[in-house]
């Protein structure tokens, strides 16, 4: 018997959604396999996973995780592999607070609400860009590469906000916490609705989601908009052309003139600043103020959207479902701390579980196995 | 299988020659996309005999050797190996299994690691393969030894010590061979692997072949010149469109027999080396080559004081033997290359201060060497290749338009290829020639600069291509730059005719000067 392993010729339909149900049902077996040898009840850590693919607290991440996945999609798609989400999610978020909090305080010098959002918006996004474009300096001129440049630009965020948070943004009603002050509700871009009460959980969960995606609606618009940019950005215009191709050979683009050295500094900013849309916003809709030390309370978005990117195989079809699957997986590992099933290495061996079997299988999308005897 | 076709098999094996040491039978292969690469193939390779395989380019020669070496999987049919007195069906499910089984394959590409030397190169396939009792890494000197003796036998010589980078291409050509016959392979594919190698030296290395086949070995060669298959081939099988024509004895046939079988009686015939004859009257230079230096990726001055014009309307041609400069001249020219000395003025621009940004943008073509490296995109497809080059301007790419041009190179080059969405990769060698020769002829305005642009393609394509070249300069007023290792090509298409040697620029010749003196040059 051997085993031969060819190209599919044509890709049914069924393929990449079959593959990725099968990987999930297969990695959460291994991981309950695994927990049953710790004693743990497998069918409580069920009921708590499952119960996360329906959970409406996942619609926060996905949104978030959707765009953050598209701008890794971007660079990823140029071979400029942009791990500084993280920094340029974090950095973005200064100048919220500068316009709300300082420029345009509501008691000392208040100003339309949609100017100063669009202004915390708008420049929160152009320095997530900035952090993007200076790795993409180092890489183009100095020839330095961007993975450990955008990593230490991480920390560099990470710290420069902390400085901040200890020194000129130190909230002033923050109860002598290490932390900025609240964001003014007037700037803030929730939208809240009330439902009617109900007894049965089909609606109850319909409500809930009807409400995160109300409660979150302005992230909800940036992922359809970022989204839909993404895919004409690629589609469509000489940049997504150029980053096609400078993904898979450079010096073609250079052999028409075009100049590599331009196209990677506009691929990381065009990546930092749309990560740097999603830092601004998160910090309206959700964050509401900025603690310090976030090197120990990052929500990791800028490391899951990697994992997000790679698991859509750098299909934008697929960054969706991919976001889906990271944002439940994080929720399911939440769920099963809360459950007292297991601390963070419980959640994080469940995520590994499943991208283990999502690895193994993605690439029968691509390939057929037969069975010769 | 049902017991007629078992039957029929039993008859055509006892009909098989003694001689037959490995045979392919009912070879199918499709590609992504639905191209048909390989239709019900069957070819049987002999002991002591050399079987070059001819066709069209996308005509499935090399997908059929990429299928006996386990590069690819058939997708129907049986490969039998003789063993004893019989044939048996083997399963080759990758290029190990091939060469436990002895079948090697060399193709254009060395597959050598540069840092290692000959022996280190060798101990990998060897300690991979479980031969010659090697089982580390550690028996080098034993390698060494077995090379050493084995080059003495075959005439090739080498020294096992040396790194692999610092080998000539032939030289890594005539290392792949002598690995083959380590291994002790009884079948040696040859996928163009001799292409790229001047013309003596091609002649040495069939030299080395003969000695093989001598010793009883089976060798298959993949060539696009039909009179050096018919040199050096004791039988030719033509394939077209992925079916086999025919096989024929080389003794018994001659090449218009071959030509028609490989193109069709009609368009055989059309195939012609005499000179391309269009009237033109030259312009102004275009092209201006002043004193020119340049050093190759080892900081050695490859091209040494070139100095070169081209007028708009002609086509001036540059011969001579591959290394001698020719890569570094044209990457110099079109600002791919540093320019040490002296400058190259393009439509009066210099190319020093404008580097290539300037030369695209004032629309000069560009014919590669390095196909693969500044000629295409592999990854993407022909739609994406033609519109990068194409679309210059404009935030939004007209795909439209893209399409459009894809669509007439496609159909006018005879591009053999799914669709124009399909990746580049799934092109063969010459259909990606083909894509990129007809881009950049479109492109150009005001010159083509080409460096053998039609070495990878079948003879029909190639004199079309060349023919195409001279109605560009002379109709368009376009100037061509044709740097070519080919002769033939160079005194069927050049108005002028200069020969590169060493770095050094001789000439000009007209193109009625006798052959002889011009390879006189070529070889100095």
């Amino acid at each position: 018997m051997r085993l031969i392993v060819v190209k599919r010729k044509v890709l049914p339909r069924y393929v990449a959604w079959a593959v990725s149900a099968v990987s999930l049902v297969l990695g959460i077996a291994v991981y309950l396999a695994i927990m049953a040898l710790l004693k743990t009840s497998p069918l409580d850590v069920l009921v708590n996973i499952a119960r996360s693919f329906v959970n409406p607290s996942i619609v926060k991440d996905l949104l978030i995780l959707i765009v953050m996945g598209c701008a890794l999609l971007v660079s990823f798609k140029a071979a400029l592999w942009n791990i500084g989400g993280e920094g340029q999610f974090y950095i973005a978020m200064i100048p919220g607070v500068l316009f709300t909090l300082y420029v345009f305080n509501p008691e000392t010098n208040p100003a339309p609400a949609p100017i100063v959002v669009f202004l915390s918006i708008v420049v929160g996004a152009l320095l997530g860009g900035l952090w993007g474009l200076l790795a993409a300096l180092f890489r183009a001129y100095l020839k330095i590469d961007e993975v450990p440049v955008t990593l230490i630009l991480n920390y560099i965020a990470y710290y420069f906000i902390n400085y901040l948070v200890f020194g000129p943004f130190k909230g002033r009603y923050v109860y002598g916490y290490l932390r900025t002050d609240e964001i003014p509700v007037m700037y803030r871009l929730n939208l809240r609705i009330a439902l009617p009460p109900t007894t049965n959980p089909i609606v109850a969960t319909a409500y809930g989601f009807i409400y995160q995606l109300t409660y979150y609606i302005a992230l909800l618009i940036l992922a359809v908009l970022v989204y839909v940019a993404t895919w004409a950005l690629m589609k469509y215009t000489r940049l997504g052309l150029y980053i096609r191709i400078h993904g898979s050979n450079p010096s073609y683009l250079k052999a028409i003139g075009v100049d590599p050295e331009r196209v990677i500094p506009l691929v990381l900013a065009l990546s930092g600043g749309i990560v740097g849309l999603a830092g601004s916003i998160y910090l309206l809709v959700e964050f509401h103020r900025i603690p310090y030390g976030l090197e120990w309370q990052t929500t990791g978005y800028g490391y899951l959207a990697i994992l997000v990117a790679w698991l859509s195989m750098l299909d934008l079809k697929f960054i969706p479902l991919s976001a889906y699957i990271v944002s439940v997986l994080r929720n399911a590992g939440i769920a099963l701390q809360i459950a007292g099933l297991g601390g963070n290495e419980q959640a994080l061996l469940l995520v590994g579980s499943i991208l283990l079997t999502y690895s193994m299988t993605r690439f029968l999308v691509e390939y057929e196995v037969k069975v010769e005897w | 299988m049902d017991n007629t076709s078992l039957k029929e098999l039993e008859t055509q094996r006892s009909s098989i020659a003694e001689n037959v040491v490995l045979l392919a039978r009912g070879i199918s292969k499709s590609f992504p996309g639905g191209v048909v690469a390989l239709d019900n193939v069957t070819l049987d390779m002999r002991a002591g005999e050399v079987l070059a395989l001819l066709g069209e380019n996308g005509s499935g020669k090399s997908t059929f050797v990429k299928i006996l070496y386990g590069v690819y999987t058939a997708d129907a049919g049986e490969i039998y190996l003789r063993v004893g007195d019989r044939l048996e069906k083997v399963n080759i499910g990758s290029p190990a299994d091939a060469m436990k089984l002895g079948i090697m394959m060399v193709s254009q590409v060395p597959q050598l690691v540069g840092k290692l030397t000959i022996a280190e190169n060798l101990a990998l396939t060897l300690k991979s393969l479980k031969l010659h009792g090697v089982k580390s890494l550690t028996s080098i000197s034993k390698i060494s030894k077995i090379i050493a003796e084995e080059s003495e036998r075959v005439g090739i010589k080498v020294d096992p010590n040396e790194r692999v980078y610092n080998l000539t291409y032939t030289q890594k050509q005539l290392v792949e061979i002598l690995k083959a016959m380590i291994i002790g392979a009884r079948v040696l594919l040859l996928d163009e692997a001799l292409t790229y190698l001047p013309h003596l030296e091609r002649k040495r290395l069939y030299q080395a072949l003969m000695k093989l086949k001598e010793e009883g070995r089976s060798i298959v060669v993949i060539t696009h010149k039909i009179p050096e298959a018919m040199e050096v081939s004791d039988r030719i099988a033509v394939l077209r469109a992925g079916r086999l024509v025919g096989v024929v004895n080389t003794r018994e046939t001659n090449i218009d027999q071959v030509r028609a079988m490989m193109f069709g009686q009609e368009r055989a015939k059309q195939i012609s080396y005499s000179r391309i004859q269009i009237e033109s009257k030259p312009g102004e230079p275009v092209i201006v080559v002043k004193d020119l230096y340049v050093e190759d990726d080892y900081g050695r001055e490859a091209v040494k004081g070139v100095n070169l014009s081209v007028r708009a309307g002609e086509v001036v041609g540059v011969a001579g033997i591959a290394g001698n400069g020719q890569r570094e001249l044209v990457e110099a020219i079109v600002g791919l290359r540093e320019i040490k000395g002296g400058d190259v003025v393009l439509a009066g621009v210099s190319v020093k201060k404008g580097g290539i940004k300037l030369v695209r943008d004032i629309g000069i073509g560009i014919i590669p060497d390095r196909l693969i490296e500044f000629g295409v995109s592999i990854e993407n497809s022909i739609l994406d290749n033609i519109a990068a080059c194409i679309t210059r301007n404009g935030l939004v790419v007209k795909w439209d338009l893209v399409r459009k041009f894809a669509t007439s190179f496609i159909n006018e080059y005879q591009i053999v290829t799914p669709s124009p969405e399909a990746p580049i990769k799934y092109l063969s060698g010459g259909n990606i020639l083909k894509c990129i020769v007809s881009r950049e002829l479109e492109v150009a305005r005001k010159a083509i600069v080409a460096h053998n642009p039609t070495r990878v393609l079948d003879e029909a394509s190639a004199i079309y291509v060349r023919r195409k070249i001279k109605e560009k300069a002379a109709k368009e007023g376009v100037a061509v730059l044709l740097v070519s290792e080919d002769l033939d090509e160079v005194l069927m298409t050049s108005d002028t005719i200069f020969v590169m040697s060493s770095g050094k620029l001789y000439g000009p010749f007209s193109p009625d000067t006798p052959r002889e003196e011009i390879e006189k040059y070529m070889v100095m």
